[in-house]
């Protein structure tokens, strides 16, 4: 153990010791009263690392004999991962406070998840995957029950914590089986096992089992069943950060252990890794269409969206895992800007869900309803939203690899999924009479929504040079 | 009428007029408000006065006549910037046409997304042209137009945008080099359209055929996108002008390429099967059926088929699909316009013909009915966005638009007679108005074509029945009988039947002059054949030929089809009545996809968290169970292990245990099983000599136990035990996990075992740990750090495990 190495996670040691910090600060003074504080603390720190993160660029280091690998795929996830989380944190903050929801714990416990989630797309061994992944998901079991005298919290709590068991699981026999055929837990050292077209039955199967717990962790189908129900039943800032920083990071993690440890045999996973693509997107596309809930709806719509991205995976190639990483960022500001939105949905003070309440939205606050029409005409991937450029490259990507039933699959996914988007605009600008929501707040999330929709439109002429840091990103994991 | 929408603030603004003086309306000055403080600044407020009609005279149950404007309003000055706007960007356009007929093609463009192999290019040719200056010469006048028939609607200003924004979304279609531009032109008029049919967003009809348009033609415009991105892939290029020759016709993907493309063109041009969308879209306010229903945005699809015809065209599935959807949706279109009575519903259907009638010429990839369907499109736009016009002046002025109520309205509105009736000639094709020459160049055209009379006789029929449809709806409501509809008929202002009587007078010069216009097509033609084309002369006087006689015989079946209209028309009613309408199918498709999703969710989606695992274990059996039957070579597998009493006796323990966790009832009982089971292993790892372990897993069994049972007692009951899932459907889930578990680890077993770690460690142990057991040598030297690492979590345990009991007690003891 080198300064090097330290150098190498020092974000992540930062960030965990922050959150240690934090809690004794907290537990010491003035418990909840502390809580608004800590949380936009922790935003700003979250910043701040992603800042460094995002300068400190140089080479590629891999640190502790392999355990940890900090190049610019991680750089990439990393920051993506933080800012998305210091976003929610900032848009949550007002909502949790009106509904005395807000401890202390939140923001500690969201920091913790998220040194999990930084070890994840670092990880370069079975050990530190499943290190980060507990990680998280032990942090986001925690935050999913966070309502404890809510039944539908502590039910989506507990459905996702026995759902979670069972995936880490599968992925702890696959993890065995890989180490038990290779010999090593290394992915490098996988990597040289399993070469060309050489693959023992028993990796494979390690290999099979470690897809399933993956596909768990990114709710792709046939493993998603958790989403809706923990979706609905989380508070709503909760299920903002669900939607975005973990699915970055399992995300990072999917791509970071096909591509290092199974890159040389992509054949043997690409198709599969394809199938559960296209099932997703259209599972997620046709059960949408019935959802008036809209938090069920956006936890379908992140299963359409988790298939997109692994349709970029699936190619296979540098330009999939660049497609993927561009998507990935899209997808998630447009899930800031949209729960942004949801956070402030509310009548009579109380928090609604049902998409039928947003009825001629437009005469409350034509600002953000013209925001919220950018948002889902983005999400559905209508050009010339940011959406469709995340479609586009993860199409292009697709077709290159020479996916291009995959690619025709996912056009005509995306049709159908357009078909629920369009219905929330729909209700915004022609619905019917109907009681009207509570005439908006000035507050951090209705700024969100505005920014969020402004975005779609905005980022649209370079992409704020995202494209280009994805391709080098790519390049670093793709070798 | 509107409901009254108007707040407080503006109601004190309402005057209460009666009599002879003009009424000041609000409406002027609140478009000009400044953004409320709640930013709707769009939101209706305006007053509508139906008291008294000063300039007409009405009484007040003679009003509304149109729904969408206060008759008595005056257009909102803010609406001449569009038409200013469209007159710039006309004479703009315009500047280039000698360039253009000289042969040249004008480019310019620069980089968008260049990650992504997305530029902003732009090609102007002679379609391009021709395209441009269509929409925005009658864009001009439709926004001229429009401004007056809108005036005074509270959105008006919303309606001018989103109308100019089309303008624009349509300008990009036709003169994108791109592709990826072109498809998010494409797309941009499918958004636009939709907001403009759902304008009056009151309406439910509006608000469902929005969304019909918006679906039929989406879905079309993805099938595009694909189209697009196989294209990209096959000629290497994403720009429409770098395709190489015969690169798309000679590759593999020539046919899903043409299949997608059309899909996408026949349903922006609204072809059968697709044309159902079309009529429905006449809920929007009539400027925008005559500009986006008529003159543009429904070209566009014929603009793609023109485009790529150079690329794509000359296939036997090329010519065969566009001539029998074409000339198919052209007669059956023109039937069905016969019998309809609303003036914009039966002008709706004739554009399904115009539409089937060019598609019918761009099957065939022969330069004379490629003339045809350029000069017909011509033709078309400059009559059609007329009598659209026309019909909404009647509409304005009668208050209906059924031309049953509707006769003799040529004395009172003498503008709008004018406009129609040129219009009327030019649809019939009458000399000497340019619809005769586009009518004789299609006769021409389609003799020289592979199925001429296929061709021809799709083209007769249908200008036939146009020429009917004409006289039935253009002539016979304006110059016979006597004056008669439900309100006195009035003359609309001259902004709005100027535009009807420009088109109109267009279509004559263009006749009497066709050089004009050949001057336009013959760059068209090059640009959609090739170098070597040459369009066919346009002329107003072709000579005694096969096209002249044909001409004659259109005349007199049209004259035919006039005299026996009344019953044609029961007819045709009795016999779309038996056909399937497609709109009725349209609203089933959408129930069945609903009722689709709705069961998938209820199938997938339960709640219940059993199915998911049911789901889960599922997925497993068939995913790892199926290639592990397909691959493995079971001979080597199915070996009995030496059979030893003692571990017979211990598997039957470990299967007693995990029955009775099945069978009962009993959270204690179920609890005891498990223990049983883990017992049994232990006492398997004693068998295999490792005491070490075995007392681990004892002493973690144990626990276990003492602690669920400690748990289970404080919980409730729970009464109701009726599986989620039959036992029926759960056995075998449960069989089959079991299997694939039991054969993945015979398979994982029956390869020999990997000792480089053992030997390490057993050849390190004592030279490096000084010590004999080799398992305390790992735990306390080699993977020190790990242990001190569980010990310390041991220990955090352990202290909030008192924590919690310590904080349990004091509630207890406390009276709360």
């Amino acid at each position: 153990m080198t300064s090097a190495d330290f150098s190498a996670v020092l974000p992540e040691v930062l960030l965990a010791l922050y959150a240690m910090a934090g809690l004794l600060f907290a537990v010491y003074t003035s418990k909840d009263k502390a809580a608004p504080l800590l949380t936009w603390v922790t935003a700003g720190v979250f910043v701040v690392l992603a800042g460094i993160i995002a300068l400190s660029g140089g080479a590629d280091t891999v640190a502790f004999n392999g355990l940890f690998i900090e190049d610019a795929f991680a750089r990439f996830a990393k920051v993506t991962i933080l800012l998305s989380g210091a976003g929610v944190l900032a848009i949550s903050v007002a909502y949790l406070e009106k509904r005395d929801l807000l401890r202390f714990e939140y923001p500690v416990i969201v920091a913790l998840a998220t040194v999990g989630m930084m070890i994840m797309v670092s990880a370069g061994n079975l050990m530190t995957l499943y290190m980060g992944l507990e990680l998280m998901s032990l942090s986001l079991y925690i935050i999913a029950s966070f309502r404890r005298d809510s039944v539908k919290s502590t039910e989506a709590g507990l459905k996702y914590f026995v759902l979670g068991a069972l995936s880490s699981g599968l992925l702890l026999y696959g993890c065995s089986l890989t180490y038990g055929f290779a010999g090593t837990t290394d992915f490098a050292g996988i990597a040289s096992v399993a070469t060309e077209g050489e693959i023992s039955t028993g990796l494979l199967f390690g290999l099979v089992f470690v897809i399933t717990g993956l596909a768990f962790k990114v709710s792709a189908v046939p493993f998603h069943m958790w989403t809706p129900d923990v979706y609905e039943g989380a508070p709503t800032p909760v299920t903002a950060f669900f939607a975005t920083a973990p699915k970055v990071a399992a995300m990072g993690l999917f791509a970071r252990v096909m591509f290092d440890a199974f890159g040389n045999v992509t054949d043997q996973w690409t198709q599969v890794v394809g199938v559960i693509a296209v099932a997703s997107m259209f599972l997620g596309a046709f059960a949408a269409i019935g959802q008036y809930n809209i938090k069920r709806l956006m936890a379908y719509s992140s299963i359409v969206h988790m298939g997109f991205a692994l349709l970029g995976l699936a190619a296979g190639t540098e330009a999939g895992v660049s497609a993927m990483l561009i998507y990935m960022a899209i997808y998630v500001t447009m899930n800031i800007g949209t729960f942004a939105f949801i956070l402030t949905m509310e009548r009579d003070g109380q928090p609604i869900v049902d998409i039928r309440a947003l009825n001629l939205y437009w005469r409350n606050d034509l600002g953000r309803a013209l925001a919220v029409m950018a948002l889902m005409l983005s999400l559905a991937g209508v050009p010339p939203f940011l959406g469709f450029f995340g479609k586009f490259a993860v199409l292009e990507a697709s077709v290159n690899a020479g996916h291009i039933w995959l690619a025709t699959l996912g056009v005509i996914a995306s049709v159908v999924g357009a078909y629920y988007y369009l219905r929330i605009v729909y209700y915004m600008f022609f619905g019917a009479e109907t009681e009207a929501l509570d005439k908006p707040q000035r507050s951090v999330a209705a700024l969100a929504t505005l920014i969020g929709g402004a975005l779609m439109l905005i980022a649209v002429i370079n992409l704020f040079g995202v494209g280009d840091m994805a391709a080098t990103a790519a390049e670093s994991l793709v070798r | 009428m509107r409901a009254l929408r108007e707040t407080p603030r503006h109601s004190a603004t309402a005057p209460a007029t009666s009599g002879g003086d003009k009424v000041a309306h609000p409406v002027q000055t609140h478009i000009f408000n400044k953004i409320s403080p709640t930013g709707h600044f769009l939101a209706p407020c305006g007053i509508y006065l139906w008291q008294s009609d000063p300039i007409y005279g009405r009484t007040p149950h003679e009003s509304p006549l149109n729904p969408m404007a206060t008759p008595d309003a005056k257009p909102a000055p803010s609406g001449l910037i569009p038409v200013a706007l469209a007159i710039l960007l006309f004479v703009w356009f315009a500047q280039f046409a000698p360039r253009i007929a000289s042969g040249e093609v004008i480019r310019a463009g620069f980089d968008w997304a260049p990650s992504l192999g997305v530029s902003l290019t732009f090609t102007l040719d002679g379609l391009s042209l021709i395209m441009a200056l269509l929409i925005t010469g009658i864009g001009a006048l439709i926004h001229l137009y429009a401004r007056d028939y809108m005036a005074g609607h509270p959105q008006f200003n919303r309606f001018a945008l989103y109308l100019t924004a089309f303008m624009l979304a349509m300008l990009g279609v036709v003169t994108a080099d791109n592709l990826m531009a072109l498809f998010v032109f494409w797309e941009l008029t499918t958004v636009t359209s939709y907001l403009l049919i759902g304008f009056d967003h009151d309406s439910a009809n509006s608000r469902r055929s929005a969304l019909q348009g918006m679906l039929v033609t989406g879905a079309g415009g993805l099938c595009l996108l694909a189209a697009f991105i196989l294209i990209g892939e096959v000629a290497g290029t994403y720009a429409i002008s770098q395709i190489p020759d015969g690169a798309l016709k000679n590759s593999l993907f020539y046919t899903p390429i043409t299949i997608l493309v059309l899909l996408g063109a026949f349903t922006k041009s609204a072809q059968f099967p697709f044309h159902f969308w079309l009529p429905n879209a006449m809920a929007a306010p009539t400027p925008v059926s005559a500009y986006l229903h008529s003159a543009t945005m429904v070209k566009a699809g014929v603009y793609l088929m023109a485009r790529l015809h150079g690329d794509l065209g000359g296939s036997g599935l090329w010519i065969w699909t566009l001539t029998l959807a074409g000339g198919f949706t052209a007669v059956f279109a023109s039937v069905l316009a016969l019998r309809q009575t609303d003036l914009k519903t039966a002008l709706a259907y004739t554009t399904l013909m115009a539409l089937g009638t060019i598609t019918l010429l761009l099957a065939a990839p022969v330069p004379y009915a490629l003339t045809g369907a350029i000069a017909f499109l011509v033709v078309h736009s400059l009559y059609k966005a007329a009598l659209f016009l026309v019909a909404g002046l009647v509409d304005h002025g009668t208050g209906t638009r059924d031309v049953t109520l509707l006769s003799g309205l040529g004395r009172k509105m003498p503008f709008t007679a004018l406009g129609a009736t040129l219009a009327a000639l030019s649809m019939a094709g009458l000399p000497p108005m340019i619809g005769w020459i586009g009518k004789e160049v299609i006769y021409a055209g389609g003799l020289k074509t592979p199925m001429p009379l296929l061709v021809i006789g799709a083209a007769l029929a249908a200008n036939a029945l146009m020429v009917a449809v004409a006289y039935l709806f253009a002539i016979r409501p304006f110059w016979v009988g006597k004056t008669r509809a439900p309100h006195a008929p009035h003359e609309g202002r001259w902004t709005m039947w100027i535009a009807p009587v420009v088109m109109g007078l267009t279509g004559l010069g263009l006749g009497i002059y066709p050089h004009a216009l050949q001057q336009l097509v013959d760059p068209a033609v090059v640009a959609i054949y090739g170098g070597e084309a040459k369009a066919a002369g346009l002329h107003i006087w072709a000579g005694l030929g096969m096209p002249f006689y044909l001409s004659l015989a259109t005349f007199t079946l049209g004259a035919l089809i006039i005299l026996a209209a009344k019953p044609l028309s029961g007819l045709i009613a009795a016999l779309s009545r038996r056909l399937p309408v497609f709109d009725a199918g349209w609203d089933s498709f959408l129930r069945g996809l609903k009722a689709f999703a709705a069961w998938q969710t209820g199938v997938i989606q339960p709640g219940k968290i059993s199915l998911y695992f049911a789901a889960t274990f599922s997925v497993m059996v068939v995913a790892i169970g199926l290639p592990l039957v397909l691959m493995l070579d079971f001979g080597p597998l199915i070996r009995l292990p030496d059979l030893n009493p003692v571990l017979m006796l211990i598997s039957i323990l470990i299967v007693a245990g995990t029955g009775l966790v099945l069978r009962t009832r009993e959270r204690i009982t179920a609890i005891a099983g498990l223990g049983t089971v883990g017992i049994g292993i232990s006492l398997i790892f004693i068998l295999f000599s490792a005491p070490d372990v075995a007392i681990t897993q004892l002493l973690v069994e144990t626990l276990v136990v003492v602690l669920f049972a400690v748990a289970a007692l404080r919980l409730p009951q729970v009464r109701d035990m009726t599986p989620a899932l039959p036992r029926v459907v759960a056995l075998p889930i449960a069989l089959g996990m079991g299997a694939v578990v039991s054969l993945v680890t015979l398979a994982v077993t029956a390869t020999p075992f990997d000792a480089h770690l053992t030997d390490w460690f057993a050849a390190h142990a004592y030279p490096d740990g000084h010590g004999l057991n080799i398992v305390n040598v790992i735990l306390v030297d080699f993977r020190a750090l790990d242990t001190m690492g569980e010990i310390t979590v041991v220990m955090v345990a352990a202290a909030s495990a008192y924590a919690l009991l310590k904080g349990l007690r004091r509630t207890k003891g406390s009276p709360e």
